[in-house]
């Protein structure tokens, strides 16, 4: 990961594998289901408690940042934007993302088309790249909304786009995910990969907003 | 016939993209792990629609769980259904861990 990544600074466990105690409890009831069925799970031998560390461990190198890169490359490599845009599978497989059984579709933003992606029936979402969604993609506002009325969606998230663009809502599901490629800011010529990563936010992967514009790099 | 899960086109309020959010807690990420692990290509045990099938099943109680507990009512349904454990066995094991967790807040 690199060495931008916050979770670094604040450890989520002990040494001995036991969450540092700053989470709110959840609720008692869902404490005792989730609790039974995590033993059930781990004395049935059908999961180890090493392989439910090691999968929050995964998750929390998943994320924006692991985003930004595939982005920024595909704005400085042409041949990886063109595999990324047509068979994403082998672009992924270079960032070690394996997407399966899922499928990736990358939708590219122009100079005439704005693509946003919504779940409307639950919070399908690209997790192996970007991780965990915010808590508004899988709320009902969003997932109502945006596919009636995805320009006032928009202005909500403080993206304004002009009349004659056009707008495509993707709706997700559970085999296939999308992912936003953003259109690279004017005057970034000769920027490198690692300068670019910093202007590309998760918001602009998913397609509520834009990209940072270039005088907003490293705030 | 639209589900509870079903939001798309709905009148809806406006998107308050701060709302809730929060790191996810340790607690959420377990939830979430379990889910992945009995995705996986090792275990097979389920799929992601088979999942949404538990959670639209919960019908109007789809709206009350916060979005964790819904997945984890999934989990727990999916496994009693492919048989992984019995009612029986989850209703035992429930009771064991209702004591010791009661007592742990308690502060014991």
């Amino acid at each position: 990961m690199s060495e931008h990544h916050h979770d670094h600074d604040h450890p989520t466990h002990t040494h001995d594998g036991k969450p540092i105690q700053e989470d709110p409890l959840p609720p008692l009831e869902a404490q005792i289901l989730e609790t039974s069925v995590r033993e059930l799970l781990i004395e049935k031998g059908v999961v180890s408690a090493d392989e439910i560390r090691r999968a929050i461990e995964a998750m929390e190198t998943r994320g924006e940042a692991l985003g930004a890169k595939i982005v920024a490359r595909a704005w400085t490599d042409p041949d990886f934007k063109e595999k990324l845009l047509h068979n994403s599978d082998d672009a992924l497989m270079e960032f070690g993302i394996n997407m399966s059984p899922m499928e990736l579709c990358v939708v590219e933003n122009t100079d005439d088309v704005h693509n946003m992606v919504v779940c409307t029936l639950c919070s399908c979402y690209p997790r192996p790249i970007l991780g965990i969604p915010p808590a508004w993609y899988k709320r009902r506002d969003y997932r109502a909304r945006a596919v009636r009325e995805p320009r006032a969606v928009l202005k909500e998230f403080g993206t304004e786009l002009p009349d004659g663009k056009q707008v495509r809502v993707h709706d997700s599901n559970a085999d296939l995910r999308y992912l936003v490629l953003p259109k690279r800011p004017e005057g970034t010529e000769g920027w490198s990969a690692e300068q670019l990563e910093e202007l590309i936010t998760r918001d602009s992967m998913i397609g509520v907003s834009d990209v940072l514009a270039p005088s907003e790099a490293g705030s | 016939m639209r589900g509870p899960h079903d939001y798309g086109g709905l009148p809806a309020g406006p998107v308050d993209p701060d709302k809730h959010e929060h790191d996810p807690t340790h607690w959420e990420k377990t939830v979430d792990a379990l889910m992945m692990l009995i995705f996986d290509q090792k275990r097979r045990l389920a799929r992601v629609d088979e999942s949404r099938r538990m959670q639209e099943a919960l019908g109007e109680d789809y709206h009350k769980f916060p979005y964790y507990e819904r997945w984890l009512q999934a989990v727990t349904w999916l496994m009693l259904e492919k048989g992984v454990f019995t009612a029986e066995e989850l209703e035992a094991k429930q009771g064991e861990v209702r004591t010791r967790l009661e007592a742990e807040r308690n502060g014991a």
